[in-house]
Order: structure tokens, then sequence, then C-alpha cells
């Protein structure tokens, strides 16, 4: 077992790679009760086209799969994994984004059983088509919950903007329609794609003695049997360097006008230190042009093109990745002129000096030790990082190291006019009584 | 957890000395009665204060000396608990041992101090423009509950079925309330928050007690004040309507229900109420989300939750909209099985030890820690989660059964996204 210690942050990182592939990461945590673990899978909605574990060919399988199979693992012949988690005092839970797929539990007792729990469900596919089928209307059901909902109809019509042919711009949970198609076969296909344990990692954070937590696992491993790795050859197409479409408007009820300016970065093919330092970098000049002591928000604010609903942030995955900026707005052609203007200054003249940058770094690493705090918080980032292989723990040392030019250079990657674009929503327009 | 100092008659400092956490939270809770006018005014009033100030003029300066001090948050927020307004300043900051700069306590304290007793005035009024901005965020926020519709139906429900009441009334107030503020009337609501409200001021982190208190003391010069009298209880008035469809342009139907019980926060059944509550549909393992999502694919989310400050009980569910009927249907057919006592030891233990669970998890974080403290202080001068996990142990199937059966349904709100039943 590695230990690595982080010394100004007073944190201790065990970590493993067993001979069946997995990756386990054990954090303990002083004085806390409860204890938190994820089991996850880099497997997410971009991954729809594939060649299959034991296959030759590659396949397409239909929108909204992965976040399917999640659904699905929580029922087994014997029934509902929730009911034993439940007995055991824990509560548990999973998600799906576009790149991984997570299950997750909390607890403040029972900790070995839940982890095992936790393990066997994740590891025990049971997929019929009368379970398959039952799911369809439970997830047609939280589809339509999503597309009731203006953020998040904004967010992904962003996201189709700024993408042409990435699956990104595919709802995670796919349409009411394309989930019809889903069979029990498709399932397994996936399942066994992508859910070896060579695939996975298991990050456990909390009231937790390492090495009797690792001798769990390692047991518990040792005593399953996988077929040996195998590397997955996922298949994504090219994709232009260009927005996909520049504007586009869509009516719902709201109250007012919603605004998501979305740029979308030039490079997307970074991983490891490179991604790290550039997302950082660029974070550090979107928080200085676009935060919340920039020229352009309190003009915006004070103006009331903006409110409390304002946002803006930067994020980067292998593969994509955009910025967005967004409000809602009784102003909607005020405040994307004034995005633009602000993103066409910075590209013509960068204005910020090192007091900026010691500023946003000091407030970047105040919030990088706030989120320490919180066992869920270390457990997924530190997972999308690792897949994406970067370390967590390295966010300060690098934050530290940015030097302004990097900044400017970052932000000369996310910029272009050509990578920008734009999606409003606006209230339905009443019929004359 | 918690040693509490007294500094003046209605004005404690709480303080949890601990180093489980990298940062020090506080929080200054201000408590008046809850009112449509006192929670307009005083939502504007957090907006104003956390806007800007004396020192640092301008949204800008004040973020920028934030920033400066690695981050700190700082934030005021209004919120409610049964019939008290409460507004509430909320500061979190890194504990200066993980930095190379020392002295950042000392100055996040000070400029606590500045934001509380120094105000952005002019001739005795807050700044006209940082006024106006501020209310009108404030009915900005109102408006945009009807964005999120689970929100904007719960709201609409309670609105309808208790209007008037400590539990329809929103922390942020009415648009209508909001636009009649005064400038004057603000900085009269200003100086009874910081002269006549109880104030608790909470510290978490690794502090000394006394260091916080002697430094409240001789910087915050908060004087002696009343205890605000004791809470009524609180009446429900049975709603004139006890079915109510509205329509708005959507895709799923949103239905909820509004039950009445006699149990409350402070009854000793409050408990039961809990389990009661966890049973039917509280968690993953509950009845309705066994029977109504697992069994019949009905719904992805439905579940009940107990208001205990007000004796109410809700159930939600987002269902196709031709479903409603036979959604309450089933929703009451698993009421009616609690209501028998048809619940298994399985059940019952699900629950024990998911709301123990859930009590000491919430307990992991600073915020956490005060929000119960705070809540707990009421019933118990001394809380550990041991004061609920004991009352919750001794709890029997027939408690559970006898408490559903005072449930009363006094609700139904259905908002429905389909349109040609409108007309019918």
């Amino acid at each position: 077992m590695h230990k690595v210690e982080f010394e100004q942050l007073e944190e201790t990182l065990f970590h493993e790679k067993l001979d069946n592939g997995l990756d386990v990461y054990i954090l303990p945590k002083k004085g806390f009760s409860k204890t938190f673990a994820t089991f996850t899978t880099k497997y997410g909605s971009i991954d729809n086209h594939f060649v299959p574990q034991g296959g030759m060919e590659p396949i397409k399988v239909p929108d909204g799969i992965a976040h399917f199979l999640e659904h699905k693992m929580f029922e087994k012949e014997e029934g509902d994994v929730f009911q034993e988690f439940s007995k055991q005092g824990a509560s548990a839970n999973a998600f799906t984004s576009f790149t991984r797929t997570a299950y997750l539990f909390s607890a403040t007792g029972e900790i070995d059983k839940n982890v095992k729990t936790l393990l066997d469900f994740v590891q025990s596919p049971y997929f019929t088509e009368k379970t398959v089928e039952k799911e369809k209307g439970i997830i047609a059901q939280e589809i339509t919950m999503y597309d009731d909902q203006p953020d998040w109809r904004l967010y992904f019509g962003i996201i189709e903007n700024l993408y042409k042919n990435h699956p990104v711009k595919i709802d995670i949970a796919g349409t009411v329609e394309s989930i019809q198609d889903i069979t029990a076969e498709h399932l397994y296909t996936c399942y066994n794609t992508f859910y070896h344990p060579s695939n996975m990692l298991l990050f456990v954070v909390g009231n937790v003695d390492p090495d009797q937590m690792m001798k769990l696992v390692k047991e518990d491993q040792a005593q399953k049997t996988f077929e040996a790795p195998t590397e997955i050859k996922r298949i994504y197409p090219e994709e232009p360097k260009e927005v996909a479409i520049k504007e586009r408007v869509l009516e719902m009820s709201v109250q007012k006008p919603k605004v998501f300016y979305g740029i979308k970065p030039e490079k997307l093919d970074l991983i490891g230190p490179d991604m790290l330092k550039h997302e950082l970098a660029a974070q550090l000049a979107y928080e200085l042009l676009f935060g919340r002591t920039s020229d352009f928000y309190h003009h915006a604010y004070e103006n009331d093109w903006i409110d409390e609903s304002y946002s803006f942030d930067y994020s980067l995955e292998h593969g994509f990745g955009y910025a967005l900026i967004g409000s809602d707005t009784h102003k909607p052609e005020v405040l994307i002129k004034e995005i633009k203007h602000t993103l066409q200054n910075a590209i013509e003249k960068w204005p910020f000096g090192q007091e900026d940058l010691d500023r946003v770094r000091r407030k970047k690493i105040g919030f990088f030790l706030r989120a320490l705090n919180s066992p869920e918080y270390i457990a997924n980032q530190f997972t999308h990082y690792a897949f994406n292989e970067m370390n967590l723990f390295d966010v300060v040392p690098v934050l530290e190291s940015l030097e302004v030019v990097d900044l400017q250079n970052a932000f000369a990657l996310v910029s272009h006019e050509s990578q920008q674009s734009i999606f409003t929503i606006m209230p339905t327009a009443k019929e004359a009584e | 957890m918690f040693e509490t100092i007294n500094i003046a008659k209605g004005v404690n400092v709480h303080v949890n000395e601990t180093t489980q956490f990298k940062t020090i939270n506080f929080s200054i809770k201000f408590k008046d009665k809850l009112t449509k006018e006192k929670a307009s005014a005083r939502s504007i009033l957090a907006n104003v204060l956390q806007h800007s100030n004396e020192v640092y003029p301008s949204h800008t300066a004040l973020r920028m000396v934030l920033d400066d001090l690695y981050g700190t948050s700082l934030y005021i927020d209004s919120s409610k608990r049964g019939n008290e307004h409460i507004v509430t300043l909320n500061v979190e900051t890194v504990n200066d041992q993980y930095l190379s700069e020392k002295g950042v306590l000392e100055k996040v304290l000070n400029l606590m101090y500045i934001v509380l007793f120094k105000p952005n005035f002019e001739h005795g009024l807050f700044k006209e423009a940082i006024f106006k901005r501020e209310k009108n965020a404030i009915i900005q926020r109102i408006e945009s509950v009807f964005d999120e519709k689970t929100r904007y139906a719960q709201q609409r429900m309670m609105e309808l079925a208790l209007p008037n009441h400590p539990a329809s009334i929103t922390s942020n107030g009415t648009i209508e309330d909001v636009e009649n503020v005064t400038n004057e009337q603000l900085v009269a609501e200003y100086k009874e928050m910081l002269t006549e409200n109880e104030i608790e001021i909470y510290a978490v982190g690794d502090v000394k007690p006394e260091m916080i208190a002697s430094h409240i003391r001789e910087f915050f010069h908060f004087k002696d004040r009343e205890k605000a009298i004791a809470a009524p209880p609180l009446e429900l008035v049975k709603p004139e309507q006890s079915r109510v469809l509205e329509y708005e342009d959507m895709k799923q139907g949103k239905l909820h229900m509004a039950f009445f019980t006699p149990i409350t926060f402070r009854d000793e059944k409050f408990p039961v109420m809990q389990l009661m509550n966890g049973v039917f549909g509280g968690y993953a393992h509950s009845k309705l989300f066994v029977n109504i999502r697992e069994k019949e694919s009905m719904a992805y989310y439905v579940s009940s939750s107990f208001a205990s400050q007000f004796g109410l009980m809700f159930v939600l569910a987002g269902i196709d909209s031709k479903l409603e009927e036979k959604a309450v249907a089933l929703i009451l057919e698993q009421l009616e099985e609690v209501k028998k006592g048809n619940i298994s030891d399985i059940e019952l233990e699900q629950t024990k030890a998911l709301l123990t669970n859930q009590l000491k998890e919430a307990l992991d974080s600073a915020r956490g820690q005060i929000d119960i403290y705070d809540q707990y202080m009421e019933l118990t001068d001394s809380f550990e989660p041991e004061f609920m996990i004991n009352r919750w142990k001794h709890v029997t199937k027939d408690d559970i059964a006898a408490v559903a059966q005072e449930l009363s349904l006094e609700m139904t709100y259905f908002l429905s996204g389909k349109e040609d039943e409108k007309d019918a």
C-alpha cells in the first residue's frame, strides 16, 4: 500500500492498485463520524460508440443507456439494494455524468458491511426484460421532470450549440423515445465492457482504519473472478473547432428571460498535468473577467442586467469542455452585448497584472481548503481528476506556480469569436385574450 | 458540543472548539417575529448589509477584501422557523495554520463588525441607489420561484391552504410588501435588529470560547434586550378548498398533498411522527417509494416530509398529468397501511437506522452543527445525538399507527401540464 502525505493540508492518502486492476484509495478523516464511499466506473453518457468486450466491430447503443444501467444496478433477483443499505443505516445513491457512473453510500456505522454491499451490488449485474421494461416508466418521468426545468434546458441548450458531433450534446438520460429501444442485452454488453475493475476506482473517505479497510477490499476482490483486463476502444467523432450553432432561442414557462453565453475551448485533447494547469489558469482568467470583483459584474449588477441567479464557470474533460456565463435577465440583448464586449476587450488587450492574479489565487486556495471539509467533494473530485490522470492534491501547488502569462495563454484558447455561442430561454408568448 | 457564554441579556455566544475542520465558521442569528412585512423588510436589509458598507463602500471593494482573506465567504441570509424570522450573517474562513500568512482570524472578526455596525449610510439613510437595487433583487428572487415548478406548486398550495399563516409566509416576504418598504423603515428595522432582536452567535473551529466571547463583548457592544415572548401555539385553520387544480405550460404534473397532525416539534410524540413519516415516504425503503415508484413505475420522485414546526405533513410526486386520481388513491392506500399498523420489523429498524445516520452525518459539517444545535436549544441545552436516538429507540409500530390515525388530509393541489382538460 502506498502512502502519500500532504503535509500542509494535514491529509494522508493511501493507495493500491489491486491485481484485477481496481484502483483503491483511502483517506482517513479525524473527528468525522461518517464514512463516504464511491465506486466509480469511467463510463458515462458520451461512451455510446465502442467495441464491446469480446467483439471485433464497434457498435452504437441507444442514448441514455449509461444512466439506465445505473438505475438497473440497484435491482437484484432477491430485491432492491436500497433495502439492504437502509438496514445497515446507510444512505445510498448513484449518479451518471458525461464521463462517469458513480455508486455511493454514506454511513456512520457498519462500514465494513456497507463497503461489502457496495462492491457486491455493483459487481453482480442482474437484468431481465421484465425489470428493464418496468424501469422505462420511472426514467420517462425523470426525463420529463428535467424537461420542465428551465435551468437544465438552458445548460443542455448551450452544449448543443457548442458541439456539432461530440456525444456530450446528447442528454445524459436520453429521451423518452430513445430509452424505449434499450434491452437487457444492451445493458449486459455495456456492463461487460465498462464495469471491469481495471476501469473502476473505489474511494473511501472518513472514519476508517486504512490498513483494515484495504485488507477487506483486497480479500473481497480476490474472492471474485474477472476476465483478464482488455483495453477499451471508444470511438468519438471528429469535432470541428468552431461552434455548431451561434445562437438559439427556446420558449418556456418562465417569468423572465434566461441567457447562457458559452465558449468552446480550442484545445480539447489535454490530459494530466497540462490539463490541470490549463484548467486552473483559465478558471482564474474567467474569475478576473467575470467574477464578483470584476468590472463586468459591477456594471451588470448595478444596472440590473443580471440578478442573484448569475453564474460563470469553466470546466474541462478530455475531449470537451466549456466556459459558461449566464443569468436570468430582463435585458438579454444588453447582457449578451456586454459579455461579448468584455471578451473582445480582453482578447485585444490583456488587462490584468500580478496583483490581480495574487488576489484570485488566494480566493481559489481558500475555496479549495474549505471544500476539503467535505468528504463528498474529496471523493467525487478526486475520481474526476484521477480519470483525467491528474491529482486533486496538486491543485494548491499548481495554483501557487501560475504566472500572469499562464492565465493569458489559457484565456487565448477559450475566447475566440468563432468559439462563442448564445442560448436564450424566453417566456412563452401569451396568446391575446 | 457547544460551550455557551452569555454576554448580555438575550445575547449568547456558543463555541465548539474542534480541529475537525480546516476552516472556522461563524453564524450570527438575529431572531424576530415572522410577519409578511418583517420578512420583506429584513430580506432587503440582509442584502443591503452584504452589498457594501462605510469602510468598503462598493460591492467590488467588499468582495476584494474577502478574496484577499483567502476567499473568506460572507453572506447574509433570511430564513424562518415556526413563527420566527431569522437573519443570519454567515462567515467561513480558512484556519490560518494551513496558510503561510497569519492573523487572518482577527481581520475576519473585524470585518464582521464592520458589516453589521458600519452601514453604507448617507444622511442617516441607506444609500438610495443600493437600497433600490437590493429591493429589486429581492423582488426578482421571489419571482424566480415560478421557474422551479416543484417549489412553485408547494408555495401555491401553502398560500391557498393557510393564507397569512407563518407556514405559508416565505422568508423573503411578498413582492407587494417589498415594494412598499421605505428607506426610513429599513433604517428603523436595522436598528431594531441590532438592539431588540434575540441574538445567537456561533463559532465552530479551532478557536477558544473565551477568546471569541471577549472579542464580541469588547467590539460588538450588544446591549441587554428582553427575550421575545414565547411562541404561542400555531393554530392550523381548515382550508376553504380541499382540492385545487391549476395549469402551467409544462410536461409533468406536480401533485402536492397537505395533511394536518396535532404533533409538533414540542410534542412528546415528535419522534414518533418522525418515524411515521420515514416509514411512509421519507426514504428509498419507504412505502411510497417502494409502491408508487418501484411497483407501479408511476413516478421518479414521490416522498413525504414532516414540517414539525407547524404540525404539517406533505406528500410530493411528479407524475403524468392523466394519472392524478390513481396516484392520490395509491398514496392514501399506503397511508391506510400505516394507520393499520401494517409495518414490518425491517421497515421500522431501517427507518430508525437512517434517522440516526442522518443526524450523525449532519453533525459532520460545521453548518449542520450550528443548525441542529440552534433548533434543539428549545428542547435541551446540551444537545447530543443520543438525545434523539434514545427517543427513537423505544417507538413501536403501534405508536406509529396511532399518530398516523391522527393525520387528516386537508388539501390536494395539482399543477397540471395538460391544457386540453382546461376547456372540459
